[in-house]
């Protein structure tokens, strides 16, 4: 270990701040510690004392310097991560589907690397992929029966993406089926558990994407975003996650759920990690005609070291405190956390305020008539025609009835037959127009909001993560989680979740998430204010209990 | 608390700050959702206008095969579901215009050209039932 990790607070890179353009080498500050630059955790209780060092900031740029430092090789890397795989895989069960050339693409890296090439900004970055975001090379069955088996004849572009910057996807993970549920216990094949307490779920949908990157499976994954399935599953499991501005990035080769209000978003263990793996993936897409051709900037040039930080970092950054995500409905300990939060804020030189989003809470049904509505409609595609698993019939209607009704799990069942009924002749002015109507009434509340504050602050779920078996039989009771996160797909808008807290429950606490949610196409700003946020936040190291107690070989 | 929590779920025109004082525990009771059959201050009225769900009906229309008990299992859910749905007839939405999406941007179409898919090989072997150049189906009967 070099002399440098013992002082965390020194950075490699002597205050030299180079930026280049958008791909290719990018240098940022970074703290190295530890953990940071060997991918092995160290076992690190939840309650250790509170420590006066910045926690690691990016596991992205420690393996980069690793990997040109000579100091790792890429297999050695790939080893470690594949190893972590295979001994928690069985407490955890993220992935549905582990590739068989990690280690092929990470001779081809070192190959590279002897040769002095130059390096994409995610070289040596192992990434785990939601499993309805099609990978040609590896199955991709959007957690249903139906799609169980199906090799997509091409990738999607965010994996495109990820593949030309030099990330080597390490496997599928596990969701609720076509992204329907809170939960990953929706899924047709294996139930993902939370890495902070076995016993509970790891949110949804994007399940194992959060849980593989809670349990150091992965640096980081691609997830998507419908009503909340990456912010919900990333404040349940202690990780950063990302849901980005609507049109930010190409939907193509996600599978559709509703296509007004999917996202892809991104998961990491810390803040700069997840806005430089949304760097690689956002743009404009000629195969998505929902996204925008609006230039992204390098979302993480404002996430500098900790060392660095003025005394007020955030000062005069306007937050502001939604009024109705902090009422009576939610969990005493998660309005506590979200209180800290916002003082923690207002340290760093923020005026933090109470605001109230009128319409509020009309967002939740007006979400879920669109959501199913449009779901219905998506989901006609799987017929067992054309690809998919077939259920043979005499007659045309039969084969198509019994391949969907073999094919798809009861939530997914329920969900298409409901917007089947909210989009029914005669029905629609009753619910999917109202739905729309409501759909601008949040635009428009957001958008004052917005405008007498920078960003707006809420928790990303009413309550920390449940029991396996919870919420099974109740819909409605599901449903209520999400109140506060789908607002923020009606309205288009990026926000951000982190960790802020550890609240008693499960075997050894359960994290908290904060939901930063800004105006449109801003994900700079809440990458920065995230960055700084983590970095100066006092106390919590989110590591969950299963890093320390499963037991590591040396690398 | 279930009362607080049928408030937030069940939204209102006359703003969130009109909230009765709420005893009992602060844990969440998000678990504990409306129990609709309790009726418990929810107003069905307006949702009662529409006819119930068909459940076999709307399965038909979804070319779902639902099994009949099936069909007993999901149709109090679907019940349940679509009455909270009804809570948006009571709102004010007079010269509000639907929103199809957030419109972040303006049009952006590409030329109507057609492109041919690079990898049409990987697409048909995907095909269940093939026979070149047919994607085989069963016989289609007319109904009604």
């Amino acid at each position: 270990m070099l002399s440098t990790l013992q002082n965390p607070r020194l950075s490699l890179l002597h205050h030299h701040h180079h930026r280049f353009p958008l791909k290719g080498h990018r240098h940022l500050h970074i703290t190295p510690s530890a953990r940071a630059s060997h991918p092995l955790p160290q076992p690190t209780a939840t309650q250790s004392p509170p420590s006066t060092s910045p926690p690691p900031s990016s596991t992205i740029l420690s393996i980069r310097h690793s990997l040109l430092s000579r100091r790792q090789t890429a297999v050695q890397l790939a080893e470690s991560y594949l190893a972590r795989i295979q001994q928690t895989e069985p407490h955890i069960r993220s992935f549905l589907h582990i590739s068989n050339s990690v280690i092929k693409e990470a001779e081809e890296l070192d190959r590279k690397i002897e040769r002095n090439e130059e390096l994409g900004p995610l070289a040596g970055v192992f990434v785990g992929v939601k499993d309805n975001i099609c990978t040609a090379n590896m199955p991709s069955t959007g957690g249903s029966k139906v799609l169980e088996g199906y090799r997509p004849p091409f990738d999607a572009t965010a994996v495109r993406r990820v593949k030309e910057c030099g990330g080597i996807i390490v496997g599928k993970t596990n969701l609720d089926e076509f992204g329907m549920g809170s939960t990953t216990e929706g899924s047709a094949f294996q139930v993902t558990a939370n890495p902070w307490d076995v016993s509970r779920v790891p949110g949804g949908s994007s399940g194992g994407s959060a849980a593989a990157v809670s349990a150091g499976q992965c640096v980081v994954s691609l997830g998507s975003d419908t009503g909340g399935s990456v912010r919900q599953p990333a404040s349940f499991c202690g990780v950063v996650g990302i849901k980005p501005t609507y049109g930010r990035v190409s939907r193509y080769g996600l599978m559709a759920y509703a296509s007004s209000l999917d996202a892809i978003g991104c998961f990491g263990s810390s803040v700069v990690d997840t806005g430089i793996l949304l760097h690689a993936i956002s743009g404009h897409d000629q195969l998505d005609a929902t996204t925008s051709k609006r230039e992204v900037p390098d979302f993480t040039s404002q996430c500098t070291s900790a060392s660095f930080f003025e005394s007020k970092p955030l000062k005069g950054l306007r937050v502001g405190v939604i009024r109705e995500t902090l009422d009576d409905g939610v969990d005493g300990a998660i309005k506590s956390s979200i209180y800290e939060a916002a003082a923690h804020l207002e340290e760093l030189g923020c005026n933090v305020t109470e605001v109230s989003l009128p319409s509020f809470s009309l967002g939740l049904p007006a979400y879920y008539i669109l959501a199913l509505s449009e779901s219905s409609s998506n989901l006609s595609r799987y017929d067992g025609i054309r690809y998919g698993n077939q259920i043979g019939a005499d007659e045309l209607n039969s084969l198509y009835g019994d391949s969907r009704a073999k094919g798809f799990g009861s939530e997914v069942k329920l969900r298409i037959l409901m917007g089947t009924y909210a989009l029914s002749a005669g029905y629609y002015d009753a619910y999917y127009k109202r739905a729309q109507q409501v759909r601008t009434l949040i635009q428009r509340s957001f958008k004052d909001a917005l405008d007498k504050n920078d960003i707006l602050i809420s928790p990303a779920a009413p309550s920390t993560a449940y029991s396996i078996g919870e919420k099974k039989n109740d819909p409605l009771a599901m449903y209520a989680g999400d109140i506060m996160t789908v607002n923020v797909n009606l309205a288009g808008l990026p926000a951000l979740v982190l960790p802020c807290g550890v609240v008693e429950g499960g075997s050894n606490g359960l994290p908290v998430g904060l939901q930063i949610i800004g105006a449109a196409f801003d994900e700079a700003k809440l990458l920065k204010v995230g960055h700084i946020f983590e970095q100066t936040l006092q106390g919590h190291r989110f590591v969950p209990p299963l890093m320390a107690d499963v037991a590591l070989k040396g690398s | 608390m279930g009362s607080r929590v049928l408030v937030l779920l069940r939204g209102s025109t006359l703003g969130l700050g009109q909230y009765g004082n709420c005893p009992g525990r602060s844990r969440s009771a998000f678990s504990q959702v409306l129990n609709l059959k309790r009726g418990r201050g929810f107003s069905a009225s307006a949702s009662a206008s529409l006819p119930p769900p068909d459940v076999a009906r709307l399965a038909e229309t979804a070319r779902i095969s639902l099994a009949p008990n099936e069909v007993e299992e999901f149709e109090p859910k679907i019940r349940q579901v679509i009455e909270w749905f009804g809570q948006l007839q009571s709102v004010d939405l007079e010269s509000v215009e639907p929103a199809i999406r957030a419109d972040n941007e303006g049009e952006n179409l590409r030329d109507d050209l057609p492109e041919t898919f690079e990898n049409r090989e990987a697409l048909l072997s995907a095909v269940p039932s093939f026979e070149a150049p047919y994607i085989k189906v069963p016989k289609v009967l007319n109904k009604e």
